[in-house]
């Protein structure tokens, strides 16, 4: 199998992982809540984790590292412990549902959103964009690092710093960039950081981190046991124990650890070179194919994540990836659970067939890709 | 908390296992060895229920840990022999 479906989760995932989570199931039981050997075991597991994430993301407190379920419970987090009837908030014209779906949710409680269209290749009138739809009660902007689906790059720190001045708070979606490009939330104004474990950091599915970087915390969703403060009946205010009730998915965390550590040893600069050639020679070979249509500009590192869309003109999305699939390549096509991408790029009505390298291809395959596709292309 | 107050004490008492644990990784990064054990019933209010034990440099590690910004809720003293 020639996998490029690292866009939905990577695959494979490190071996270090499987062993990672093989031991935690063997040799874990639940942390933060007993004195005997396993459930300490368990907690300095967790704990490594915290900071291993908290060094790959530049921050010198692990406390503001939390383990959520994926990348979505991370931003329904942010979005719905934050936002409240009467506030505004502006999101981008490439968002997933993930940030989507909760704030037009939000919509039927009185919160009000607008969608800033993202300009390819300019990041001025990107900016600008977001500037015209603040108004007197905007709290929070939200955006992606990367779209899901066209891999466009979002000027997160510049529109971090425009967040500063007007005093709103900032949300970043990285689902499709943490691991894979550096990220530094040192001295940042980025406030909350919501990313997959599964995806850029080869940790087990069912696992994601939100990053606290700010004074101002959203409130917690879900209350109860967390371990500490159990006197007390209401929910413990300190990090990460807000947001972390009930018992954690260690076996998953004890896999994202050696999944962060995997992408530490490498390197984020160093796999974000590699896979944006991988990208860019796909990207090259696509655009040489005479029915293959393209959507964005040739893919450099600067301004896109390593995310190529496209189609074979006349044949629907759905069977591209069906015919991929019999010369056993994976790809995702669709929506990708991103309607406000394709609208904005005009493919709503279609879709797409997308592709996302991991470090785990290589040129070869990206020449049987091609291949493939040219041949698929020709029927 | 005042110097005067932790003679003769080997525990050190947090209110959050991840606050702990940095602590523990802070004093071994400075050669001091400490145990996390559940904190005594009645011995630290605010624990999250578990405290460093330090039978060495106590005093050393408690300044570390002051001077780091790690919160800490309490000191005591345990003798689980």
């Amino acid at each position: 199998m020639i996998y490029f479906d690292n866009g939905a989760t990577s695959y494979p995932k490190p071996k270090s992982v499987v062993n990672a989570v093989n031991y935690a199931m063997n040799n874990c039981a639940n942390p933060g809540r007993s004195g005997h050997r396993l459930s300490l075991k368990s907690s300095e597991l967790i704990f490594k984790c915290r900071e291993n994430l908290a060094m790959l993301f530049d921050l010198d407190n692990a406390e503001k590292i939390i383990f959520t379920n994926n990348c979505t419970t991370a931003l329904n987090t942010v979005i719905k412990g934050t936002l409240k009837s009467g506030d505004h908030v502006i999101i981008s014209s490439l968002e997933h549902n993930a940030v989507l779906r909760p704030v037009a949710a939000l919509e039927k409680q009185g919160v009000s959103y607008s969608v800033a269209e993202v300009v390819q290749g300019d990041d001025e009138q990107t900016i600008g964009n977001f500037r015209g739809l603040i108004n007197a009660k905007t709290k929070m902007i939200i955006c992606t690092h990367a779209s899901n689906v066209f891999g466009i790059k979002l000027p997160v720190n510049r529109i971090a710093a425009m967040c500063k001045i007007y005093g709103i708070l900032f949300c970043v979606d990285a689902a499709q960039t943490a691991g894979i490009e550096p990220i530094s939330l040192k001295n940042s104004d980025i406030d909350y950081l919501c990313t997959a474990g599964h995806k850029g950091l080869y940790g087990p599915m069912g696992t994601g981190v939100l990053v606290i970087n700010s004074e101002r915390t959203p409130d917690s969703l879900t209350q109860g046991g967390t371990g500490s403060f159990s006197a007390d009946i209401n929910q413990p205010d300190v990090l990460p124990d807000k947001y972390e009730s009930g018992t954690p998915n260690v076996s998953g965390i004890a896999g994202l650890n050696e999944g962060v550590k995997f992408v530490l040893n490498r390197g984020t600069e160093n796999i974000s070179s590699y896979e944006a050639q991988l990208a860019q020679r796909l990207y090259d070979g696509l655009s040489n194919i005479g029915r293959v249509e393209l959507y964005t500009a040739f893919p450099d590192s600067e301004s896109c994540a390593p995310v190529i869309s496209f189609n074979i003109k006349d044949m629907d999305c759905e069977q591209t990836a069906e015919r991929l699939n019999k010369f056993n390549i994976a790809v995702r096509a669709g929506l990708h659970c991103a309607p406000l991408a394709h609208k904005s790029m005009g493919t709503l009505e279609k879709g797409t067939v997308r592709a996302v390298m991991s470090v785990f291809n290589n040129r070869a395959q990206v020449n049987y890709f091609l291949n493939a596709v040219n041949k698929i292309s020709k029927v | 908390m005042e110097k005067g107050e932790i003679m003769d004490k080997n525990l050190i008492i947090f209110d959050n296992m991840t606050r702990l644990l940095r602590a523990k990784e802070l004093l071994r990064k400075n050669g001091i060895y400490s145990q996390t054990v559940r904190t005594p019933s009645g011995a630290g209010k605010g624990s999250c229920g578990y405290s460093l034990k330090v039978r060495n440099n106590y005093e050393k590690a408690f300044e570390l840990i002051n001077n780091s910004g790690i919160k800490v809720v309490g000191v005591s003293a345990v003798d689980y022999n």
